[in-house]
């Protein structure tokens, strides 16, 4: 590539802080409106309440938006941080970013975690968190150099457009002969063109001399970030040791590291073999509990799931070291070398794919019928390079080609496209149509929620059916698990504060493979404590996977081994031994909860936030048509017959499936009451005001909030 | 005629499958998944999985997925 132009518009120097005890204690602000840049130190209550991570990026976006910001204004924030954990190289999975805005998906307060090397950068360059706000007029690239002790808001031109040139370009622009120094936040095409865009953090791969990405995926993130013509964000930093974070006590630091990273080298071969395989271990386990959303979240296994499994992938994975942050011994963030895409701008060239992992796999692969590995791993590099959500491509496309087998939609509105389940030609082409903001990719491109309203408005498709089978709630695209026959994972999905993801709580194993909690009660207790230690782990600037994806060989006997609490003790320790605070395991709920209860009412400030806004589709609860009824038959006639006493003798499917909607519909309102009651909420679904007050997030705007909302209203 | 099981022996037989495998050694943990070599194996396939003689084999407690 020739011919590009980077000039420093705004140049901003300062001295960089020494980080202490885990804190740079002050945050960065840009506003790409003004070329304005303040530094804004971090007072010793936001840290209480807050921790860092996402509470510090929830902190700096409520104080940015006003209830009425929308997601393209120039109020809303792009908010990026670590967490004081953050940058710690001798702990496995310690390099996480957390970036929260307004989303174009929910219209509400979005999260998105991410591995690569900018959180930590950004902190060891003087900032826990950076907020940039306004809009520019055209292009820019921001670069915050923490070794030479500057900021600066960069004109641009002639650069690329794609997420996957851009970054190897600006790495080597910015890096002075050291590319490991840089890491690179950037978006592509997609993200302008759609509400599903994501972002790509970079590290830089010293063995394979080249950029590597993860995605900061979920709730369109990446539009804003291209709405805001931010070209890209880059960060400089140098030499990482266990030091640089400055721990309060590194003896402790690297004693408990040690341990759980010499456990994890020693336990990961014999389990899941994360560092060899990745999360791919979960395609063909999923398949074979009838997990794995299929055609839409229709079925729950496909006869060709093996041939997108690990056994697959562990062939087709560059073998070499893969953490997504120094010293990971996790290590799971495999890609495929020298591939060669059969479409679009890159066919016939040789690429390096970051990825696929599970959600990609089922979500552009099982989901829309594709089992095909070539084919995944082409929407994957392309929807990294166009910057898209896998997980809302795989979703949305699936819903609309649903709406095509069943003839709500037809090749008139796909523009001549059959969009039948498994034509992966005409999956591809739709991802190069979003990137591009033309034909039908363009409407699919708008995610779920808007394409029903899309479709029922211009092509008079059933709104009914298309609400059954929309597989989205609070307006984000479900990830790729089914939650039918697991009432816990649908309160995990449907009760998580930003929409249907899975990393509040993913319960199905325990509840429905498992059966730990039959009750309400104990559904609501699993409810309360796994979002809020997984809430932690953002927090922090930490990855999950450490904590429970690979488990101590006695955790089987511990009197809760899906806590794992021989790991959540460690995490206690590594906590205090960076922070010097005394952390028990209970303490870690604590801290999370008020976190956690103020993005609730973030959410509520924003206009959502009340039960009605936790309704799912009835896809995510039972079965919607016949022929899903009929391939678990026997599981819900048992249901109907043992569970609620109904004489199913010559039934209709038709009638059996309204009988079970209704038990069922009434269990998930059931479950959000009891839900709601664990948390310390109204039945709406409020948190109370004894709530925010225990948990020291009583603010005035929180009461006024809560306030205007009476508690005995079910909404 | 030996397998491995977490890294200890076990005696292997002929026809022995995962099933026969957790009945033998008396385990009452509720395992979802277990490992023979490098495949997984999930619970509705251990009655008709067949494990190999000098196979390693490793019981693993949880599936957190997500």
């Amino acid at each position: 590539m020739t011919g590009y132009m980077i000039e420093a518009m705004k140049t901003f120097d300062y001295k960089r802080p020494v980080v202490d005890k885990g804190y740079a204690n002050q945050t960065l602000l840009i506003d790409i409106s003004s070329s304005d840049i303040s530094i804004h130190p971090v007072a010793e209550k936001i840290k209480e309440v807050f921790i860092g991570g996402k509470g510090f990026d929830l902190w700096l976006l409520w104080n940015a938006v006003k209830g009425t910001t929308k997601w393209s204004d120039p109020d809303n924030s792009i908010c990026i941080a670590s967490g004081p954990m953050g940058g710690t190289p001798v702990y496995p999975g310690s390099g996480k970013s957390i970036v929260t805005t307004i989303s174009p998906l929910t219209e509400t307060v979005i999260d998105s975690n991410v591995g690569g090397y900018f959180g930590p950068y950004l902190k060891f360059s003087g900032f826990d968190a950076l907020e940039v706000k306004g809009k520019a007029t055209k292009d820019v690239v921001i670069f915050i150099d923490g070794v030479d002790e500057k900021v600066q808001i960069c004109e641009t031109s002639g650069l690329p457009d794609d997420s996957y040139a851009l970054s190897s370009i600006l790495t080597k622009h910015f890096a002075q002969g050291k590319p490991r120094q840089i890491s690179v936040v950037s978006t592509g095409p997609g993200a302008k063109n759609t509400r599903m865009g994501c972002l790509n953090f970079t590290w830089y791969d010293l063995k394979r001399k080249r950029v590597r990405y993860k995605q900061a995926g979920r709730g369109g993130i990446g539009s804003v970030f291209a709405d805001k013509c931010i070209k890209a964000i880059v960060a400089r930093w140098d030499t990482v040791s266990a030091s640089t974070n400055n721990p309060a006590d590194g003896i402790a630091l690297k004693e408990v590291g040690r341990r759980h990273s010499k456990e994890i080298v020693e336990l990961d071969p014999k389990q899941n073999d994360m560092a060899k395989i990745g999360t791919t271990h979960l395609v063909t386990i999923m398949n074979d509990f009838d997990l794995l959303p299929t055609h839409n979240f229709q079925y729950g296994q496909h006869p060709e799931a093996e041939n997108v499994g690990q056994e697959v992938f562990r062939r087709i994975f560059d073998p070499g070291y893969d953490g997504c942050w120094m010293g990971c011994t996790v290590a799971c963030s495999h890609g495929v070398k020298d591939f060669v895409p059969l479409t679009g701008p890159y066919r016939g060239s040789k690429v390096f794919v970051d990825g696929p992992e599970y959600e990609t796999i089922a979500g552009c692969g099982s989901n829309i019928g594709i089992f095909d590995p070539h084919t995944i791993i082409e929407m994957n590099f392309y929807c990294d390079a166009y910057g898209l959500d896998t997980i809302s491509v795989g979703t949305s496309l699936a819903f609309a080609m649903e709406c095509f087998e069943i003839g709500l939609i037809n090749e008139t509105h796909t523009g001549g496209t059959n969009l039948s389940f498994g034509n992966r030609a005409a999956a591809l082409d739709v991802v190069h149509q979003m990137a591009r903001g033309e034909g039908f990719g363009q409407i699919v491109g708008q995610g779920v929620r808007r394409m029903k309203s899309i479709f029922a408005r211009n092509y008079d498709a059933d709104p009914d059916i298309m609400q059954d089978i929309g597989m989205e709630a609070k307006g984000l695209e479900f990830s790729e698990y089914m939650t039918k026959e697991s009432l816990a994972q649908q309160g995990g999905y449907g009760l998580a504060l930003k929409g249907p993801q899975h990393d509040e709580a993913w319960l199905i194993f325990l509840d429905m493979v498992h059966n730990f909690m039959p009750t309400f009660e104990q559904k609501a207790e699993a409810l309360h404590w796994f979002p809020m230690f997984r809430t932690w782990f953002g927090l922090c600037g930490l990855c999950k996977l450490p904590w429970n994806d690979i488990v101590p060989e006695d955790n089987k006997n511990t009197s809760e081994p899906a806590k794992v609490m021989k790991h959540v003790e460690w995490y206690a320790e590594y906590y205090t031994a960076v922070t010097g605070r005394q952390l028990s395991p209970d303490g870690i709920i604590r801290m999370s909860e008020a976190v956690y209860n103020f993005q609730r009412i973030f959410n509520l400030k924003m206009g959502f936030g009340r039960r009605e806004h936790d309704d799912i589709p009835y896809r995510a609860v039972g079965p919607v048509k016949p022929v899903e009824y009929e391939s678990r038959s026997e599981r819900y006639d048992q249901e109907l017959v043992e569970k609620h006493g109904v004489d199913i003798t010559e039934m209709s499917t038709e009638k059996k499936i309204e009988i079970l909607r209704k038990f069922r519909e009434e269990q998930y309102e059931q479950l959000k009451d009891a839900v709601y009651e664990r948390r310390g909420w109204t039945p709406n679904g409020i948190p109370t005001i004894e709530t925010v007050m225990r948990l020291g997030i009583d603010f005035p705007e929180v009461l006024e909030l809560i306030r205007a909302h009476p508690n005995d209203d079910k909404g | 005629m030996m397998i491995r099981v977490n890294g200890k022996h076990w005696t292997w037989y002929e026809g022995m499958t995962v099933e026969d495998l957790l009945k033998d050694l008396e385990d009452s943990h509720h395992y979802t998944v277990i490992r023979v070599n490098d495949k997984h194996v999930s619970r509705p396939y251990f009655k008709k999985t067949l494990i190999p003689d000098n196979s390693e084999v490793f019981l693993i407690s949880l599936i957190a997925g997500g």
